[in-house]
C-alpha cells in the first residue's frame, strides 16, 4: 500500500492510477463537505464529481504535497460557490428539497443502512440530524464554509486560511460569529445535550 | 492578562491552536473570569450537539482516467486538416460522378451537367423574346378560356343550389308553422282543461269549508247562550237570597222591639201599684 505523500508525488507527475485511489480516499470526505454544505444529496455528489475532475486536471499544478488537502479544499469550496450561484440564478427546484424526510428509497444502493438501529432512535436522530442541517444552511455562506472545514472536516486554521485565501485572523472571526450563531439557534430550539440524550 | 482577549484567541484556545505564553495568559484571565469559562463550555456543548451530526457514508464511482499522452493524429489541428481534406475529397468524387462541367472562354464562365454544348448553338437575344411572348400570349388564352368556363359552371351551381334552398327554406318554413299551430292549439285546450278541473276543486272545497265554520258558529252561539243564562239564574238565586235575609233580620228587630215595650210597659205599672 502506498504512502499518502507517495500517493500525490505521484498523482502529481501524472499517474492515473495513484489519481484514482487519491479520489478513491478523498471522496467520502469532498461528499459529505457539499453534503452538510447543501443539505442537498444531488449537489453535495455533483461538487465532488467537479472536485475530483478538477483535481485530475490541474493537480500537476500543485506546489507542495502537503497542502495537498486545503489545495483539494480550495477546489471543493469554489465548486460549491459556483453551484450557488447556478442556483440563484436559476429558477429550478431540486427534486431532493421535495422528497419527505425520511429515508431516500433512490439511495439505498448508495447509502449503508444499519439494519440493527432501533426504528425509534433512528427517526429521532434523523430529525435531529434535519434540524442541525437546517441550523447550518441559515448561517452565512462564509460562516458555514468556515463551520464545516473546522468542525466536520477537522482543518487547522492555518489550512482553511490557505484554501480560501483569506487571512488566519479572518477565520478564526468568521467561526467566532458561526459559533455564537449555532449556540444561540440550539438556545432558541431549546435543545441541550440533556434532552437529545447524548452518549459521549 | 488584564484585558479580555480578542475573539481570534478565545476562538484559537477554543480549540486548542494557542501555545506557549498567549495559552498561559488566557488561562490566567479565564480562571479570573468564570463567566467567559462558562460562555467556552457553551460552546463546547454546541459543538458536541452539532458533532451528532455524522458522515453520510457514500460509494466513489468508479473511475476511467483515460492516458495523458495523445498520438499527435489525435490533436486537434490534426484532426482538422484531415476533416477538410476528406470533405474536398467527397465533393471531387461527387462532381466527377454527376459529369459536372466547368469552363470559361470569352468572357463567359459556364458550370453544366453532363455534355456541353458548342458556343455557336445558342439562340439570339429576340429569338428568347419571341418565344417567352409566344409562351406568355398562348398561356393568357388558356386561363381566360378555363376562367370563363370556370365562371359559367360555377354560377350554374350557384343558381341550382339558391333554387333547392329556396325550396327547402319555404317547405321547412310550412312545416315549422303548421307544427307552431297545432301546438298551440293542444296547448290551449289543456289551459283550458287544466282551469275547469281547477276551478271545481276549489268550489267544492270552498263550501265545504262554508258549511264547516256555520256549524261551528252555531255551536259557539249556543254555548255562549246557555253560559248566558246560567249566569243569569244564579244572579237572581244570590238577589232572592239576600231579600230573605233581609226579611228575617226585620222580623228578629221588630220582635226585640216589641218584647222591650212589652218589659217596659209591665214594670212601669207594678211600680204604680205599689
Amino acid at each position: 500500500m502506498m504512502h499518502a505523500d507517495d500517493l500525490i508525488a505521484r498523482a502529481r507527475e501524472g499517474d492515473t492510477v495513484a489519481q484514482g485511489k487519491l479520489m478513491q480516499a478523498w471522496y467520502k470526505r469532498i461528499y459529505n463537505f457539499g453534503y452538510k454544505f447543501f443539505f442537498d444529496h444531488d449537489l453535495a455528489m455533483e461538487v465532488a464529481q467537479k472536485t475530483f475532475i478538477a483535481m485530475h486536471r490541474n493537480i500537476s499544478q500543485l506546489q507542495q504535497d502537503s497542502s495537498f488537502r486545503p489545495w483539494l479544499y480550495t477546489i471543493a469550496v469554489n465548486c460549491c460557490r459556483e453551484e450557488l450561484r447556478r442556483r440563484k440564478n436559476s429558477r429550478a427546484v431540486s427534486l431532493h428539497d421535495l422528497r419527505p424526510v425520511d429515508e431516500e428509497q433512490s439511495q439505498v444502493w448508495e447509502i449503508a443502512v444499519n439494519r440493527e438501529d432501533n426504528p425509534e432512535r433512528k427517526l429521532r436522530q434523523s430529525e435531529l440530524a434535519d434540524l442541525l442541517h437546517n441550523c447550518l444552511l441559515q448561517l452565512s455562506e462564509e460562516q458555514r464554509e468556515v463551520v464545516v472545514m473546522k468542525e466536520y472536516e477537522g482543518l487547522k486554521f492555518r489550512e482553511i486560511a490557505d484554501a480560501l485565501s483569506i487571512s488566519e485572523n479572518t477565520v478564526k472571526s468568521r467561526m467566532y460569529y458561526g459559533l455564537e450563531a449555532m449556540k444561540r439557534m440550539l438556545e432558541r430550539r431549546k435543545i441541550t445535550i440533556e434532552t437529545i440524550g447524548y452518549e459521549g | 492578562m488584564k484585558d479580555k482577549p480578542d475573539e481570534s484567541t478565545l476562538i484559537a484556545y477554543h480549540y486548542g491552536e494557542l501555545e506557549g505564553e498567549e495559552l498561559a495568559k488566557i488561562e490566567a484571565w479565564l480562571k479570573q473570569h468564570p463567566e467567559e469559562e462558562q460562555r467556552l463550555a457553551e460552546w463546547k456543548d454546541a459543538r458536541m450537539i452539532f458533532q451528532s451530526l455524522g458522515d453520510k457514508e457514500v460509494i466513489a464511482p468508479p473511475i476511467l482516467i483515460g492516458d495523458n499522452h495523445r498520438p499527435f493524429w489525435k490533436e486537434g489541428y490534426v484532426r482538422m486538416s484531415l476533416g477538410i481534406a476528406a470533405s474536398l475529397l467527397v465533393v471531387m468524387v461527387a462532381a466527377r460522378l454527376m459529369g459536372l462541367n466547368a469552363s470559361y472562354s470569352t468572357g463567359e464562365m459556364r458550370i453544366g451537367f453532363g455534355a456541353t454544348t458548342p458556343p455557336g448553338t445558342t439562340l439570339s437575344e429576340e429569338q428568347v423574346a419571341g418565344m417567352i411572348r409566344k409562351s406568355l400570349e398562348q398561356n393568357n388564352t388558356m386561363i381566360l378560356a378555363a376562367w370563363n368556363e370556370d365562371r359559367k359552371t360555377l354560377e350554374d351551381n350557384i343558381r341550382k343550389n339558391v333554387l333547392a334552398n329556396s325550396e327547402r327554406i319555404d317547405q321547412l318554413v310550412r312545416n315549422v308553422s303548421t307544427g307552431q299551430q297545432e301546438q298551440i292549439r293542444e296547448f290551449v285546450a289543456q289551459l283550458h282543461s287544466d282551469n275547469l278541473s281547477r276551478m271545481q276543486d276549489y268550489l267544492q272545497l270552498s263550501n265545504q269549508n262554508q258549511k264547516e265554520y256555520v256549524e261551528t258558529l252555531l255551536v259557539d252561539f249556543s254555548k255562549y247562550l246557555e253560559d248566558q243564562r246560567r249566569q243569569d239564574l244564579q244572579q237572581v238565586s244570590t238577589t232572592l237570597t239576600s231579600i230573605q235575609q233581609n226579611n228575617d233580620q226585620f222580623r228578629k228587630d221588630t220582635e226585640q222591639i216589641l218584647t222591650s215595650l212589652i218589659n217596659t210597659g209591665r214594670s212601669e205599672g207594678q211600680r204604680s201599684a205599689q
